[in-house]
């Protein structure tokens, strides 16, 4: 299988226009095979979208790239049930775009109501092991997003599990993790502001909101209702590995920066023109985080393992084997 | 109709025998491993230990319900699907499940195995139940706690599932089971190992006056010499945004939703639960008779008396009724 | 009317558990003078005795790695420090002479300090150690999932820890029943005698009191 790079959704409340361009650029110049469209964090920001979306679709498809929906991650009030239902509705209804091919979930109740169609699977579903992959191939999905949190050796079981259901596996490769989701907007309360009345603070952080400790150290971004790591996870360096375990697909998400760049830096280590420790330095330092790999090396996310990559801390020991274990 | 059912956390048999002499209804508890969210150190039950629960509480007529709400570890699904049959083995009444693949497992090995859905699978619309209810047959929904209370009554209205809803205790501010704060701080993480905020990467540090309480790498707070303290969690730390230290998620605040009682009955709730597995058998038993007492009342139609007892042991001497009123987001 | 028979009662519990407190704090104040040999054989009887009564929870301390606790009542000359692990110990010492980190040859991994009435009730299940801590009445240092394991433990059992200490005591043994049935009356006649002296007398007797529980130097025999 061809390994294919994967533009996750833009996950940050930017003006429309920036929004329409960021795409129309990704559509003419960045080597991703796959673009994920929608608004998924903040049902609020929605309507802004909307209005350019059939646009964007049409641009992207002109390109050549297959265009993904994603369905919003908190689907709670009314409003949000319509609209998701809307989505996932079986008869190609106005929301979805012509051009569109498939829906990512990213709650259970889109997974319920795109069961037996082709669907996607979004990285915001608890997908933790092989009979969970199972069950949701047995509904229809082709496609998987890990969580961010998944460590190598479930990485390894459940791209094997994958290829033996026949559905493809993606692990997100680059961009800040997503970490949480809450009823609570944080932007909103950063501001002193509550979220019915929220005035679209977020709007003026197209990367989120830094969150530090009281010590001053950076640790998490906030995102609206979303938190996100502030560290950047960058999985370049893994990208051999991952493709050895039978990972086909390499998920970037979007950030305020050279997407194109970072497109063809991992592409290039997809092709095996560059090196993927060459390219983890490289991309050091193109958002203002260090680089993380935690996750996929069963520690703690914020961490940074191997490599020539900045640390996130200053305490830079690993974790010695009685921290990691779990206690009993 | 029928009352509310009172659900009772205990992490210990002194802590169930607690809960059942309390008032308890029915009380939830985990085995000793990572099959559980609240894998703490020194806490929860043997297979013996529950053989026992189930002999106090059934000859008390009170209900055993087994928590095995983590999300089973790819590669090692067995200590997973042991514990499913073993609580079906041991005879309780219910199993609280979240991942997806461990239901299925208990819906095709055990279809008398009364299945409820964990709080952590964060089932939070109608769509997302009924896939529950008509894939596992699932009975009861424990709903996360990011619905407010007009929410929780038009859900209500859409599913023919129980729901069950906390009333008292720790609140998440995050929908459960969606969250990787821990696991990005620490490595260890609700989902996989059944811990928020280990205690194994948790130091206090005296500055000064001053006590700062880290969780891995990073300081989660830094409380003043006078300032009632905290565990470390992660999401009730404070932190710096805009150049403000706060209670950025939430305050070192305590659920209590005693007042919403008629409320939450006008919604359609079957039942109320405690949260708090990981507490002593002094707060449980504090909490459960308080909360009988109210329940018994307002039954009968009478006040439901104040709890200002249980100010003294929340966390943060402080109170909330969260996301069931719109006014927390 | 069963209320107020409740509250009664209650008051009477709370009041045999101060002498019940007092007393034993008391007797921690001889520990010192016992010599090293005869305190540490008294522990160990002690353990023995509790592993014998709660074996669910004294299992678990056997089965737990190696790791010291430091246990220090601010409010009593003595502290302790418990082994856990195969080696299970408890051993008496010297509050001053216990810093963290090496007490007696032995590291503490974790200390928890607090006055000696809070870290008894503590100890028996009786308060929740988390609203304690909350209230900052106790203070933890080192190793918090030990402490948690500990805590945890404890709870788990429904233990009387002063009935157990006191009925291998010989004579005590039968002492501590009758106290607790008549605390509430010897209290009420304490207070009503400490009212009747003149205050000169009263500083007096407070410091007889003080030294008896160890708080003040004792003179020098």
């Amino acid at each position: 299988m061809t390994p294919s790079l994967t533009l996750g959704p833009v996950l940050f409340n930017w003006p429309v226009d920036r929004w329409r361009d960021f795409y129309a650029r990704i559509a003419d110049e960045a080597p991703v095979d796959t673009v994920i469209l929608g608004e998924i964090v903040c049902f609020k920001r929605a309507p802004f979208f909307a209005t350019a979306m059939d646009a964007v679709v049409d641009r992207l498809t002109a390109a050549g790239k297959t265009v993904w929906l994603a369905s919003p991650i908190l689907v709670g009030s009314e409003r949000e049930l319509a609209a998701m239902r809307d989505l996932t509705a079986a008869d190609g209804d106005d929301a979805v775009p012509t051009g569109a091919t498939l829906i990512e979930a990213n709650d259970m109740g889109a997974l319920a109501r795109l069961a037996g169609r082709p669907h996607a699977v979004g990285p915001m579903i608890n997908l933790y092991n092989e009979a969970t992959l199972a069950w949701l191939a047995g509904r229809g999905a082709v496609s998987v997003s890990l969580p961010a949190e998944l460590p190598a050796a479930s990485v390894a079981t459940l791209a094997k599990a994958g290829c033996d259901l026949g559905v493809a596996v993606e692990v997100q490769v680059w961009g800040r993790a997503p970490l949480a989701i809450s009823a609570r907007c944080y932007h909103a309360r950063a501001h002193g502001l509550h979220k019915d009345g929220c005035q679209y603070v977020c709007g003026n952080d197209p990367d989120g909101l830094p969150v530090a400790t009281m010590d001053g150290q950076p640790f998490l971004t906030v995102n609206g209702t979303q938190t996100l790591s502030h560290g950047c996870l960058c999985l370049a360096a893994e990208l051999e590995a991952l493709a050895a375990m039978g990972v086909g697909r390499f998920r970037l998400s979007p950030h305020a920066v050279d997407m194109v760049r970072v497109a063809e830096a991992f592409r290039a280590v997809l092709d095996g023109r560059r090196e993927g420790r060459a390219v983890a330095a490289e991309l050091d330092g193109l958002i203002d985080a260090p680089l993380v790999n935690g996750f996929f090396h069963d520690t703690a996310g914020a961490r940074h393992v191997g490599g020539a990559a900045r640390f996130q801390s200053g305490k830079e020991k690993p974790l010695s084997q009685k921290d990691k274990g779990s206690m009993s | 109709m029928d009352g509310f059912e009172l659900i009772c956390p205990a992490g210990t048999p002194a802590a169930l025998r607690a809960a059942v002499d309390a008032g308890a209804d029915a009380v939830y508890l985990g085995f000793r491993d990572e099959t559980n969210a609240r894998n703490f150190p020194g806490l929860n039950f043997t297979r013996e230990d529950v053989a026992e629960a189930v002999a106090y509480a059934h000859a008390r007529k009170v209900e055993v319900f087994v928590a095995i709400n983590t999300y089973p570890q790819a590669g090692g699904l067995g200590p997973w699907r042991r514990a499913v049959d073993d609580a079906a083995r041991l005879k309780v009444d219910a199993v609280i499940l979240a991942d997806l693949g461990l239901l299925d497992y208990a819906a095709g090995r055990h279809p008398d195995l009364r299945l409820h859905l964990s709080v952590q699978a964060s089932a939070a619309n109608a769509d997302a139940i009924q896939l529950y209810r008509e894939a596992f047959g699932v009975r009861r929904v424990v709903l996360p706690r990011v619905l407010t209370v007009p929410e929780i009554a038009r859900l209500n209205a859409q599913v023919d599932v129980e729901t069950e809803v906390f009333v008292f205790g720790g609140l998440c501010p995050m929908a459960e089971g969606r969250c990787s704060l821990s696991s990005y701080a620490t490595g260890l993480s609700p989902n996989k190992q059944g811990v928020c905020s280990p205690a194994s990467h948790v130091r206090y540090e005296p500055r000064g006056a001053a006590l700062a309480s880290t969780l891995g790498d990073f300081t989660i707070n830094v409380f003043g010499a006078d300032e009632p303290a905290g565990y470390p969690t992660l999401c009730k730390g404070r932190f710096v945004a805009r150049d403000t230290p706060a209670y950025l998620f939430e305050e070192p605040t305590s659920l209590n939703a005693m007042d919403l009682l008629p409320d939450l009955k006008a919604a359609g709730v079957r039942a109320l639960k405690i949260e708090g597995r990981q507490r002593g058998k002094a707060y449980i038993g504090a909490v459960v008779r308080a909360y009988r007492e109210a329940l018994d009342a307002f039954a009968a139609g009478r006040p439901v008396p104040r709890s200002a007892d249980l100010q003294a042991m929340v966390e943060g001497g402080a109170q909330t009724t969260g996301a069931y009123k719109r006014a927390w987001r | 009317m069963r209320d107020s028979d409740a509250t009664a009662h209650a008051t009477a519990d709370e009041r045999a558990r101060r002498i019940e407190t007092q007393l034993s704090r008391a007797g921690l104040g001889l520990v010192p003078r016992m010599g090293r040999r005869v305190s540490d054989r008294l522990f160990d009887r002690l353990l023995h005795l509790l592993t014998i009564r709660h074996p669910r929870a004294f299992t678990a301390f056997r089965a737990m790695p190696d790791a010291c606790l430091l246990i220090e009542p601010v409010d009593t000359p003595m502290a302790f420090l418990l082994r856990v692990g195969p080696n299970l110990s408890l051993r008496a010492l010297r509050r001053g002479a216990a810093a963290p980190g090496d007490v007696g040859g032995v590291t503490a991994d974790a200390v928890v300090r607090g006055p000696y009435a809070q870290l008894l009730d503590l100890l028996e299940g009786r308060i929740d150690g988390d609203a304690l801590f909350f209230r900052r009445e106790l203070t933890i240092v080192g190793d918090t999932a030990l402490i948690l394991a500990l805590r945890n433990t404890l709870d788990g059992e429904e233990m009387d820890l002063l009935a157990d200490a006191m009925s291998f005591a010989g004579p005590l043994a039968h002492a501590l029943p009758v106290l607790r049935r008549n605390a509430g009356s010897i209290l009420d006649r304490l207070d009503a005698a400490r009212r009747l002296l003149p205050s000169p007398l009263r500083r007096g007797l407070a410091r007889v009191e003080a030294r008896l529980s160890g708080l003040a130097p004792a003179p020098e025999a």
